[in-house]
């Protein structure tokens, strides 16, 4: 059932596919299904579009905020945001649905951002204690990943290690090991190949 | 949509070589598509466990200061030891220690890649690496070592052997260094 106060934009395309399973839905489709009179495909609609979205949004917030848990904070509070314009049908073109919540990431990161920048003036000023979660929750992988890294080669591992952990450049690798950068870029490419094929296939030589 | 990038490609964004346009192309697709979505996870999920694996100093190789210095701001305790070409030390490892680090100093001249060697007295080896990346004109290799490994090593001489590998203007032995294992050790012993 589409409610007539739901703008036409979103009702055409949800009418044609209400019998296809949500899953199975194009974005556009799903976000039109969040405004459907029925609320419990809206809901159903709404715990796809979540799924679907918000690991994104929480990638996004890890390479632009401080840490995992503001990358989390920003998950919920984008979704909430695209999901409540869905709700009211102010999602310009819902085939779109994936830059609107692109858009509305970047959006609200920089205040975040500006919140963080805030607080870690506050930090330095009264010295307290850094209360950032960094990225300890990941000891099922690692006890994955260390076989793996230690069956690579050493130059591959040299290179990972350096871009991974100390976070250097490939110019600033190419330097520490008399190399060139477009030859550091290939060594890690290489090297993360080497580490899924080993991870996945659960070897390690 | 634009075309998938390649897995390479999406692990690029996690690094500081990714420029922002590399950074805006990439989030465009992502946002578009949920395989590639799930890739760029899955590199997360790697970059992460190899800084994680590398905090809990569980890994061997071969590194710079710059690691160095990473796993002294996350706490890390390491023991440094220095060698020149030829020196003999005696060498312990003590319970608190997670990494030991060596620094062995050469002049690797003419050298692109070393290969080492380490053998106990008897004759037997007891490890080896192949192409160990070195600049050119370098006058140090650095070498980290998880302490739980050193714990587990013969209390015995060993000699460690560094050549010059193929593709390296100077083949050969670069140099050698003796290490006196002393085993490990309590603070309280």
């Amino acid at each position: 059932m589409i409610d007539d106060s739901v703008p036409r934009r979103y009702r055409t395309a949800a009418m044609h596919s209400e019998s296809i399973p949500l899953a199975a839905r194009a974005d556009g489709a799903l976000a039109r299904a969040v405004s459907a009179a029925d609320t419990e495909e809206a809901s159903a609609a709404e715990t796809e579009l979540y799924r679907r979205f918000a690991p994104r949004v929480r990638l996004f917030g890890l390479k632009h905020l401080s840490d995992r848990a503001a990358a989390e904070d920003l998950a919920q509070q984008v979704m909430l945001v695209v999901i409540s314009r869905l709700r009211a049908g102010q999602v310009r073109d819902p085939d779109q649905v994936g830059s609107f919540v692109l858009g509305t990431s970047r959006m609200m990161a920089a205040g975040l951002r500006r919140v963080e920048r805030r607080r870690a003036a506050l930090h330095l000023r009264f010295d307290s204690p850094d209360e950032r979660v960094y990225a300890n929750d990941l000891s099922l992988d690692a006890t994955r990943i260390a076989p793996c890294l230690a069956a690579i080669r050493e130059r591959e591992r040299t290179i990972l290690l350096l871009t991974y952990y100390a976070e250097r450049s490939a110019s600033e690798i190419a330097d520490a090991l008399g190399s060139t950068p477009g030859a550091v870029r290939v060594g890690r490419h290489r090297a993360l190949a080497a580490m899924r094929e080993c991870i996945e296939g659960g070897k390690t030589s | 949509m634009t075309t998938c990038p390649s897995f390479g490609e999406l692990a690029d964004y996690w690094t500081t070589d990714a420029t922002p346009a590399d950074v805006e192309r990439i989030e465009e697709h992502v946002f578009e598509c949920e395989r590639c979505a799930r890739l760029l996870s899955e590199a997360d999920r790697l970059r992460a466990g190899i800084g994680a694996v590398a905090q809990s100093g569980a890994v061997q190789a071969f590194v710079t200061d710059a690691v160095l210095n990473r796993l002294a701001r996350d706490g890390v305790r390491v023991r440094s030891y220095s060698l020149d070409p030829g020196e003999a030390i005696h060498c312990t490892v003590w319970a608190d220690d997670d990494v030991v680090v060596t620094r062995l100093r050469a002049d690797f001249t003419g050298i692109a890649s070393v290969d080492a060697e380490m053998r106990l007295d008897s004759g037997e080896q007891w490890a080896h690496a192949a192409d160990i990346p070195i600049r050119d004109g370098a006058t140090e290799l650095v070498l980290a070592l998880p302490a739980s490994e050193i714990r587990k090593a013969p209390v015995a001489p060993m000699r460690l052997t560094l050549r010059g590998a193929a593709g390296s203007a100077r083949t050969g032995v670069v140099a050698e260094y003796v290490f006196h294992h002393e085993g490990a050790l309590e603070r309280n012993s």
